[in-house]
């Protein structure tokens, strides 16, 4: 199982700890963290765009800082990127083991093939869980209905994966001063459930990027132990929607 | 892990000389670049050309080697399409290419801008067929849109960048956005041979009604794409009029399969070509003067008579 969490920020986190830690941790426990920096009007400045770019290194993932109405194509781009970048490393590190060769390129043109096949054949069946963490701080307002377009749009390319695949939605920062962050939907499979997503967000200033990061590091944690019983409780749902897409992951 | 570092292009001139295979190629001039890498078109010797994807990651580019094997083996190609495969060193870097051959042709789009709409009819039942051919040997296209579709001359036509191409049954790797079946809200991503017949539909309306497509990808909330307001625009399309039946139907996902596609585009193209029934056949303009040169000599006749 593939464990992501893909962070959608517009700058610079300003309480508690350091997003860079927050994402080092999460990628010690095997979370890779992606970053997309929404900037519409003016800059996201130094400061916020080498912050985004420490925070998806530290994460082991990939950052871009784009424009809203690109942001469903890149945050597909970058969710696809890093499954194919995980298979990539754990296949070259077979390779290392068994023929003592750096990496598939090292392999004769004509070996390659079989090898990729495998690759290939693993980042569509292998099961993926992406949580989706937003900022939500006042100056995201206007991007948010993008943000909403793209994750359905991404929940849209995971249903049409071989491999169950997942996605959750969290935002920042949370209603009252002691919760850094609130999940909007828990793991989801089909986009037509997801329902409206930030209808009901009061926008604060405050911008706690590290807290929430180990908040959904936390959710994470909990709930991937326990994937069967969310299935369980997904499952009623998703079968009284009559949708005609209902993919293996519920099946199974 | 990093996002791959776009290379510089290449000067012409340059020499790509395989490790593996020992063979070399004369860069002339890039012809395009994609999301993995850039296409030269090169000599592979003083008089035969080819183009040269060079990749960034071997990886990467091994899956578009292995789409492209798959094709040649399907014996329903006459010619190979991949030549060779190897790794070159440039700028001290090692770098994954392969060989293609060379398709000379122009989008699609700019195909109709310079030879005439006219044209729609062959092209499309040339791509149907070729879209045939590719999902019968197990592949769907993909990423059809008007630069993926080269026509040569008398409306020949290739598919080229086969890096978009998935599996039957498998999600689709990559699409353009206003191509896409799922963004229009008519279907899922799963590639299935409906999928590329979709995005044959929104070609036509691209290549033929492309303002008003955009116009309407900027207007409608995503709530309220829908392939009936993708309709809206053909009906209201003097061009796009004699193929509405079957804009109706690959708008829908109700082909069965490409074949079926191909035939009906044929019928309906065929239609439209006959000759009108004889009640349309005089043109308004050319009634009205009738009309006019009689009004006109009945005054004179009553002119003179009067007088």
């Amino acid at each position: 199982m593939m464990k992501q969490i893909l962070l959608i920020t517009d700058g610079g986190s300003n309480v508690g700890e350091s997003p860079v830690t927050a994402a080092a941790q999460a990628y010690a426990e095997g979370i890779t963290v992606n970053v997309a920096g929404v900037v519409d009007e003016g800059t996201i400045g130094e400061y916020g765009a080498a912050e985004i770019a420490e925070i998806a290194r530290a994460g082991g993932g990939i950052s871009q800082i784009v424009t809203s109405p690109q942001l469903s194509k890149t945050v597909q781009m970058m969710t696809r990127q890093t499954v194919a970048g995980t298979i990539r490393q754990a296949v070259n590190q077979e390779l290392r083991q068994l023929f003592g060769v750096n990496d598939v390129g090292s392999l004769p043109p004509t070996k390659r093939g079989e090898v990729v096949k495998v690759m290939e054949e693993m980042e569509e069946t292998m099961s993926l869980s992406v949580a989706l963490l937003i900022d939500a701080s006042a100056s995201m307002k206007p991007k948010l209905h993008a943000v909403e377009e793209a994750i359905r749009d991404l929940t849209l390319s995971l249903q049409a994966r071989t491999g169950g695949s997942r996605v959750s939605v969290f935002h920042f920062p949370g209603d009252s001063q002691y919760s850094y962050c609130v999940m909007d939907a828990g793991w989801h499979s089909n986009a037509s459930n997801l329902g409206s997503l930030f209808g009901k967000i009061r926008m604060r200033g405050t911008t706690p990027t590290g807290p929430a990061l180990l908040q959904v590091v936390d959710y994470i944690r909990e709930t991937c132990g326990r994937i069967s019983k969310i299935e369980l409780i997904d499952e009623p749902r998703v079968s009284g929607g009559g949708s005609s897409e209902v993919r293996s992951d519920y099946v199974v | 892990m990093t996002t791959s570092s776009e290379i510089e292009t290449l000067a012409k001139g340059t020499e790509i000389r395989g490790q593996w295979n020992g063979k070399s190629y004369r860069l002339e001039r890039l012809l395009g670049r994609g999301s993995n890498g850039q296409v030269y078109l090169a000599f592979a010797s003083p008089r035969t050309h080819c183009a040269i994807k060079i990749g960034h990651e071997a990886a990467e580019l091994q899956g578009e080697v292995n789409i492209l094997t798959s094709l040649d083996h399907s014996a329903k190609e006459k010619q190979p399409f991949l030549l060779d495969v190897d790794d070159a060193i440039i700028d001290g870097r090692k770098v994954p290419f392969y060989v293609m051959r060379y398709v000379a042709g122009i989008p699609l789009r700019t195909y109709l801008k310079e030879q005439g709409a006219h044209w729609m009819g062959v092209i499309g039942y040339r791509l149907l067929e070729r879209l045939s051919r590719l999902h019968e040997s197990g592949w769907v296209f993909g990423d059809i849109k008007s630069d993926n579709i080269l026509v040569g001359e008398y409306g020949k036509v290739e598919l080229v960048d086969y890096g978009g191409a998935s599996a039957i049954g498998r999600s689709v790797r990559q699409f353009t956005e206003i191509y896409d079946r799922g963004y229009w809200s008519a279907g899922s991503r799963v590639a299935d041979p409906a999928y590329d017949l979709f995005a044959v539909g929104i070609l036509w309306l691209h290549a033929l009604d492309g303002k008003r497509l955009v116009q309407l990808t900027r207007t409608l909330i995503p709530q309220n794409r829908h392939p009936s307001e993708l309709m809206k625009l053909v009906k209201s399309n003097p061009r796009l009029q004699p193929v509405e039946e079957w804009m109706e139907k690959a708008l829908n996902g109700r082909f069965a399969n490409a074949r079926e596609s191909s035939r009906e585009w044929r019928e309906a193209v065929r239609v439209s070509q006959q000759p009108k029934p004889a009640g349309d056949r005089v043109p308004g303009w050319m009634a009205g003067l009738l009309g006019a040169a009689i009004v006109l000599s009945l005054t004179l006749a009553a002119i003179w008579l009067l007088d």
